[in-house]
């Protein structure tokens, strides 16, 4: 008798040592981050240059043939053992009022700028304002990218970041990055994804991951 | 092996792609399914289906355009599967009945058959004065409740010609660029 609640024990023991390995195995944490920033900013080619350096195989969709984002498009990458989808949104002023119907649910954002425009630095800082501004993105990590860097004469992150310290209380304490990229060559694209990454998942006690299962 | 197979398809000649024009009644589609032939046709409504076989910058499409009246939207999911991308026509003039577009845009989105289709939103009649933007057309259809789909809106006039190119290059790179 006692020999069999033994076996009995043992079996259900490795049942779910068993279960829990499969589910750990196929279970992957899965979090949300919506690129924003003016039309024209670079978002969508920032986009396809992540799937091409975190998916193998992945073919990014020629710059040429990227058009005016009018919709989003969606991206995800498996990294780091959990995955990211990304939203990318259009930038135009008028679709502008659709991106806080994605803010309750991403768990970070990534605000991109086009670094050779300086012209209209000042309207992207009014746009970003009024976005940090939304208690929907409270705790949210930050990823702000100075774009397009191969072009000559466009403003570094040195030029950058002074235009956003006024919104620094409104930024708070959340995990914020100014970075200089290039979206058309892929120049700091890992590093930021890398560090937002980190960021997302230190501050899942805030921002919980969906759990999914393959 | 698979991949070497899938490389010569795409050197000689690829798959004729599947679209589905979809939307109420009057919304324009079959004017556009002739657009996109390059006629320009005096339209009755559609009762049952028109098909036509569309090239696009070697891209060959399959379009279905699939009549909209109440009594024969319950015969679109007949056509869902291996549905590679849908064209949904709104009438942006008619604010009235834009619910019942969301309505059957959502159910028809639901739709497991279709969970991999590209879709495109045609915010048509743009030429009529008064005509929803994107961004209300966006709202008034409840887009922002598709996050798992790539999909774009674009504005058109059917009537004049207008925005389908733009329509027609923004899918023929999604679905090459699709894996």
């Amino acid at each position: 008798m006692k020999s069999f609640v033994f076996v009995h024990s043992t079996e259900k023991r490795m049942f779910s040592l068993l279960y829990g390995f499969y589910k750990w195995v196929l279970q992957k944490d899965e979090y949300f981050v919506v690129i924003l920033g003016l039309d024209n900013a670079g978002k969508t080619t920032y986009l396809e240059q992540l799937k091409t350096k975190f998916t193998k195989g992945y073919k990014a969709l020629a710059a040429s043939k990227i058009t005016t984002t009018v919709g989003l498009n969606i991206g995800k990458i498996d990294f780091a053992g959990v995955r990211i989808n990304f939203w990318d949104l259009g930038g135009q002023e008028e679709l502008q009022s659709l991106w806080d119907k994605y803010y309750a649910e991403c768990h970070a954002v990534i605000y991109v700028i086009d670094a050779s425009d300086r012209s209209r630095l000042e309207e992207s800082k009014v746009v970003f304002d009024q976005m940090i501004s939304s208690e929907h993105l409270s705790n949210v990590p930050l990823l702000i990218l100075a774009n397009k860097q191969d072009i000559p004469d466009s403003m570094g992150v040195r030029e950058v970041k002074p235009v956003f310290v006024s919104a620094a209380e409104r930024i708070g304490n959340r995990d914020c990055l100014v970075m200089p990229v290039c979206a058309l060559n892929g120049e700091g694209v890992d590093e930021g994804a890398k560090w937002l990454v980190e960021c997302i998942k230190r501050n899942s006690n805030n921002r919980p991951p969906r759990e999914r299962e393959d | 092996m698979g991949g070497l197979l899938s490389y010569f398809k795409g050197l000689f000649g690829s798959k004729e792609m599947r679209i589905l024009i979809l939307g109420l009644d009057g919304a324009g589609k079959t004017t556009i399914l002739y657009r996109l032939v390059g006629e320009v046709v005096t339209t009755i409504p559609t009762i049952g289906f028109n098909v036509e076989q569309v090239t696009y910058k070697n891209l060959k499409f399959q379009v279905w355009d699939l009549g909209g009246q109440t009594s024969i939207r319950p015969y679109w999911r007949c056509y869902y599967s291996n549905t590679d991308a849908i064209i949904y026509v709104v009438d942006s003039a008619d604010k009235d009945r834009i619910g019942i577009s969301k309505g059957e845009l959502v159910s028809m989105l639901e739709e497991e058959e279709l969970k991999n289709a590209i879709l495109v939103v045609l915010a048509n009649k743009q030429d009529i004065e008064g005509a929803l933007s994107v961004a209300e057309v966006h709202s008034a259809l409840g887009l922002d409740a598709l996050k798992t789909r790539t999909f774009q809106i674009f504005k058109t006039s059917a009537l004049k010609g207008d925005g389908l190119n733009q329509a027609m290059e923004w899918l023929a790179n999604a679905l090459t660029n699709r894996k």
